[in-house]
């Protein structure tokens, strides 16, 4: 071997040993606390919110040391890949879509008998709301926790009200009631109403209503008394005459009454903008969206009105946590688990815990939404959220591209669509 | 602690930047114990990195992908067997597959002519010796380095159809044809045409200087000669340019194929309504990582490549009837 030689083996020889070196550093820096990763989905601000949260977590701690890893853009992406590989992190974040089908797969760690174990307070699961919780659950066993709530609220501009002269929604609000109002509020160029005669709907200036695929159509749907999965997850009654009619109320919100923008003008304006705006009257968001409490902008969130079957289910989204069934430490996650589920829980609005979800506490933990807690904390009571089952990606994308896609842009009514989707959706229930 | 998060990434590109090095070190040594000549080993030693990183990174999930193509596979548990079922599938699928080759196929049909035209005609104009070419060609080579996804923000706004630029420059003809504002987008009539306005945006940035150094590389002395035997502007650029920068051609044309049957980043942020079908790509990834079946999701890659393979064979094969190449002529 030449001396050249030698000198590029002592040079290779010299980064091994600093490498090593290295390793050994890292190591005795993390060996005091367990580090546990947590996967999110949240940006700058929430990022930073949850940051302080997790600052008073690890100073409280001795056993653990939870380090938030953030990516708000393609999560869901991200997180499938990483667990793939085996390199997920210790907890992370779950939208309820995703429960049935990790949950069925096994890379959610099973809870159910630490959670009847556990004192913790956020392992209480009689707590915690039934809806919601059924949506962290598969097959009886409990696989995440939840950490907001999200029931659907009707947003409404109160100065068109007063201006029109239109009392609030109150719990009397029907379909027929809630579409007497959208069509007083909505006013063409001329100042004509959509049952006025001259009434141009090519020219409106201010919708009562909108929608663009949200909110869902299957919350319209319960609340004729109709369902697009069955309770047994065996069959699609999309057709039947309940989901019809409360499918085509839906849509002729747009194209029947013109109460509703129609989407290509959403796509142009944005959708809550034109409600911010002052181009909507009417908007349903999630019970935590910031649409009260802009500066001047009277809003006000009030209970969604109910169906003809009478009841008012408000469509609910359910976001939790899991613990990685692949970690290596679960005992440590777990217990950070609990902590970080019961401080996320004295954070966000709404908690999806009874004990807390009370007005004082929203009161606390929002002040700036103080207006709107009653209804919100009232519309907990009737909520209801999708039948998810693992193949429920495939199906949701055939329920979007081949039924309600096609209804809002007026290519078919509820009722020859649903003849068509109904064996399409139902296939998919087969699919394991 | 924040400094422990990366402390670990750190030592991690070490490692991995050392043991670059002992594969290089362990390849020239090998190839040197077989007496395999000094230049030759150090060679081989120097590209060993890249060629690992081909074979684990390009070449595994390559092969892995083709073997999962013909698996029940989503990620987290192990893949079965399934034979040729995901290819039945897709060959019988009218709902998401078909669909997606007919929009693939019609905008590579339509975007490629275009975009290999057009830069060919912007770089014609370019190549001519006027006051400020310079500047024009740094303004037209722009597009180029501006990034996919903001262009694709950005003809969002110009496809507004209430608002957008394209509407308002279009609105009087459309209105002869009795069409009020193109909701470019949301009506799937109106998405492939869409999609083929945005891809003329590919005519300027790097294919038009491509075909604008291939120009300026014809010999003077054919157009002098030419001009000598009486040829016009147009006969010059017919029996001269054409058949002088036909490779270049050739290339961008296999070129343009290979990246509009790949469209995907465009695709996804524009949006477009679902019933306009998807693009290859976005059905790739949505079979794949949205509903966990990637043995389906390789299949339709697998289709996918075939696609390309066969249009670029058929356009190379074609290349013997149009495209001239002097050295083969000087032989």
């Amino acid at each position: 071997m030449s001396s050249r030689e030698r000198r590029l083996f002592v040079l290779f020889a010299s980064l091994l040993l600093v490498s090593a070196l290295l390793i050994g550093g890292g190591a005795g820096l993390a060996a005091s606390k367990t580090k546990i990763r947590l996967a999110t989905w949240a940006g700058v601000d929430e990022a930073n919110e949850l940051q302080e949260i997790l600052d008073n977590l690890n100073a409280k701690s001795t056993t653990y040391e939870i380090v938030q890893e953030s990516s708000p853009a393609e999560y869901d992406t991200k997180l499938i890949t990483t667990l793939a590989a085996e390199a997920g992190a210790d907890l992370y974040w779950i939208g309820q879509e995703n429960v049935p089908s990790f949950a069925s797969r096994g890379v959610m760690m099973d809870l159910t008998d630490r959670m009847k174990a556990s004192k913790h307070p956020a392992a209480k699961l009689d707590d915690y709301f039934g809806p919601t919780m059924e949506r962290m659950m598969y097959q009886d066993k409990v696989y995440a926790l939840p950490w907001i709530n999200q029931p659907v609220m009707m947003f409404t501009n109160l100065d068109l009200f007063d201006r029109e002269k239109i009392a609030y929604p109150d719990e009397t609000w029907d379909w027929d009631k809630f579409l007497e109002v959208a069509k007083a509020l909505t006013v063409d160029k001329n100042g004509h109403h959509p049952d006025d005669a001259g009434f141009d709907p090519d020219n409106v200036e201010r919708w009562g209503f909108t929608l663009n695929g949200w909110p869902p159509v299957q919350m319209f749907i319960w609340q004729a008394g109709g369902d697009v999965i069955s309770e047994d997850f065996k069959s699609c009654p999309v057709d039947s005459k309940e989901a019809v009619f409360g499918a085509q109320f839906y849509v002729d919100l747009i194209h029947k009454h013109h109460v509703a923008p129609p989407l290509s003008i959403i796509r142009d304006r944005g959708f809550d903008t034109m409600y911010k705006n002052g181009q909507v009257a009417m908007f349903m968001g999630g019970a935590a969206d910031d649409l009260d409490y802009k500066p001047d902008f009277r809003s006000q969130a009030f209970m969604i009105p109910k169906g003809p079957s009478g009841n008012r289910y408000s469509f609910l989204w359910v976001g939790g946590m899991a613990v990685n069934a692949k970690t290596k430490n679960p005992d440590v996650a777990f217990e950070a688990f609990l902590d970080l589920s019961d401080a996320i829980h004295h954070w966000k609005v709404v908690p999806p815990r009874k004990s807390l979800a009370t007005k004082e506490m929203l009161v606390e933990l929002k002040p700036e939404k103080k207006h709107s807690l009653d209804a919100i904390v009232e519309a907990m009571n009737d909520t209801r959220s999708f039948r998810i089952f693992p193949n429920y990606a495939e199906w949701d994308s055939i329920f979007w591209d081949q039924y309600a896609d096609p209804l809002i842009n007026g290519r078919g009514t509820a009722e020859e669509l649903a003849k068509r989707v109904k064996p399409l959706l139902e296939k998919t229930l087969t699919i394991k | 602690m924040q400094e422990s998060i990366y402390l670990g990434t750190l030592i991690r590109y070490i490692l991995t930047f050392a043991m670059m090095v002992g594969l290089s070190l362990c390849v020239y040594g090998v190839l040197r114990l077989f007496h395999v000549r000094q230049a030759y080993a150090t060679g081989y030693a120097l590209i060993s990195p890249w060629l690992a990183g081909l074979l684990i990174f390009t070449a595994g999930p390559i092969f892995t992908s083709l073997g999962l193509s013909f698996t029940s596979y989503d990620l987290f548990t192990q893949p079965k067997w399934v034979g040729l079922d995901n290819y039945r599938w897709l060959f019988s699928d009218t709902l998401s597959f078909w669909p997606s080759v007919r929009l693939t196929l019609s905008y590579a049909f339509l975007s490629v002519p275009i975009g290999v035209i057009g830069s060919l005609l912007v770089a014609l104009l370019l190549s001519m010796d006027i006051r400020g070419i310079g500047t024009y060609r740094t303004i037209y080579y722009m597009p180029a380095i501006l990034p996919e996804v903001s262009v694709a923000l950005l003809w969002r706004w110009l496809f507004n159809s209430e608002a957008g630029l394209l509407n308002m420059v279009l609105r009087p003809f459309l209105s002869v044809m009795g069409i009020r504002n193109p909701d470019w987008f949301g009506e799937p009539r109106f998405v492939l045409p869409a999609f083929v306005i945005m891809s003329v945006w590919g005519v300027f940035g790097t294919n038009m200087v491509v075909f604008l150094a291939a120009i300026r590389n014809v010999p003077k002395v054919l157009y002098e000669a030419a001009e000598i035997d009486g040829a016009g502007g147009f006969s010059k650029f017919w029996n001269i340019t054409l058949p002088q920068i036909s490779p270049v051609i050739l290339l961008q044309v296999i070129m343009g194929i290979i990246g509009a049957l790949q469209i995907f980043a465009v695709a996804m942020f524009a949006r477009p309504t679902s019933a306009a079908g998807r693009f290859m790509n976005q059905l790739i990834y949505e079979r794949g990582f949205l509903q966990l079946k990637m043995g389906e999701a390789s299949a339709i890659a697998w289709v996918l490549f075939l696609i390309i393979l066969g249009l670029t064979l058929l356009v190379f094969r074609s290349s013997t009837a149009w495209v001239y190449y002097e050295a083969e002529v000087q032989k």
